[in-house]
């Protein structure tokens, strides 16, 4: 059994001094390379476990306690390399845990409304991750936009768009769903690349992240004041301000143009009939689509589609 | 006085920002409701945006929350231009499995 930090120091040379730690403890390596590429690979296995598929409902239960242990004992690591560093505050590590838990749940629920909700839960857990940072703003903001409109806007789609459930697929006799919903698409292939990008982000984090260079940095007092963010914004982002505004406005107009129905109006009964495409104005008219459920008697019938 | 961001704290926050976005990732793959990948992509974006604040606030710059607010504005636009689609694809094929619109690729 090779010891991780000689292992480590013997692949890599740079264990470089964390200058900003007041003590001026050597901060040694956390993670040898071959704990970092087993770690993602049982991880990797758990998730892959894990996703929906057509397996027992127990396996996927094994794969999810195999993925729990394997964050604990990731998170155990980093805690232990901390602790003689400072540490982090237990709120960090808290708020990551139900983030990265959150998001788990996220991407292996079979039920798209849970995924939502569970989203929700990862939103308001990386808002408290921004207040860490002293990004109150920012907290407060993403909570508003990201829990408050974009996930109503998902949820409604998410009731627009369910369709009658087909009822039990495969062994997962248990669960009641679609069929999309309890299988996916090759989650073998996906889990190695996914734990492959994360494995080698991780490493690369651990190895390089001492060698960022120590900033000259200011008293982090005004970080989260909106005063400093709107000056910052319209200071040094004035244009790039316009351009979201423009990309919003263009993304309503979209929007609204793509989920319009076309509507048919027969002249002689008016009666309406809906076409499924969307609508298209008639001789260059924009004002000559109908919104469905509306009869305006100005209107001409439509030609054929 | 405050507290100093100090560099373990800046790998710790880099390391939840890349595992979200891996999970996002792995999420965005494997999903076949089309609705759940974008929510991974949603994933995605949260992983960017942790990474953003967590250099901003490393340099003591507010570049980095700036960046989160467009990154937010890009988000909603992407959601509501998704969303529509995903409405109008239903409307065809009454699904939203993306098995269903496989000819879309060609």
């Amino acid at each position: 059994m090779v010891d991780p930090h000689i292992a480590f120091s013997g692949a890599f040379q740079t264990l470089a001094a964390v200058e900003s730690n007041p003590t001026g403890i050597v901060a040694t390596a956390p993670l040898a390379p071959a704990i970092v590429v087993a770690l993602c690979v049982v991880a990797g296995i758990a998730t892959w476990l894990l996703l929906p598929g057509k397996r027992e409902a127990a396996v996927r239960r094994i794969g999810g306690i195999i993925l729990l242990a394997t964050g604990l004992v990731f998170g155990a690591i980093l805690v232990r390399w901390t602790t003689q560093l400072g540490g982090m505050s237990v709120y960090f590590w808290g708020f990551s845990a139900i983030a990265i838990f959150a998001s788990v749940r996220v991407i292996t629920h079979t039920k798209p409304v849970y995924s939502a909700l569970y989203f929700v839960l990862t939103v308001f857990a990386t808002a408290g991750l921004f207040v860490l940072m002293w990004a109150e703003f920012m907290a407060a903001a993403l909570v508003l936009i990201y829990a408050g409109a974009i996930l109503i806007t998902y949820v409604f789609v998410i009731m627009l768009a369910s369709e009658a459930t087909t009822g039990a697929v495969g062994a997962a006799a248990e669960e009641v769903g679609s069929e999309h919903d309890l299988l996916s698409r090759s989650p073998f292939i996906a889990s190695i690349i996914g734990f492959a990008l994360a494995g080698l982000l991780i490493f690369l984090i651990l190895d390089k992240g001492a060698q960022i260079p120590t900033p000259n940095r200011p008293v982090a007092g005004d970080l989260g004041s909106a005063q400093e963010l709107g000056r910052n914004l319209l200071e040094e982002n004035a244009i790039n301000v316009q351009l979201a505004g423009v990309i919003l406005t263009v993304a309503m107009v979209g929007a609204i143009t793509l989920a319009r129905r076309r509507v048919m109006v027969t002249p002689h009964d008016r009666s309406i009939e809906t076409v499924v495409s969307p609508g298209t104005p008639v001789e260059d008219n924009p004002h000559s689509i109908p919104v469905y459920g509306t009869m305006n008697p100005r209107h001409k019938a439509y030609p054929e589609t | 006085m405050p507290e100093i961001f100090t560099n373990i704290a800046l790998q710790h926050y880099l390391i939840v920002g890349g595992l979200m976005f891996a999970i996002g990732m792995i999420g965005f793959m494997t999903r076949r409701n089309l609705i759940v990948m974008f929510l991974s992509s949603e994933l995605m974006f949260q992983g960017a945006a942790i990474n953003f604040v967590a250099f901003g606030a490393y340099w003591g710059k507010m570049s980095g929350q700036s960046f989160v607010i467009f990154i937010l504005a890009i988000a909603a636009a992407e959601a509501a231009l998704a969303l529509a689609i995903i409405v109008l694809l239903f409307r065809q094929k009454h699904t939203v499995d993306s098995q269903a619109f496989r000819e879309l690729r060609g």
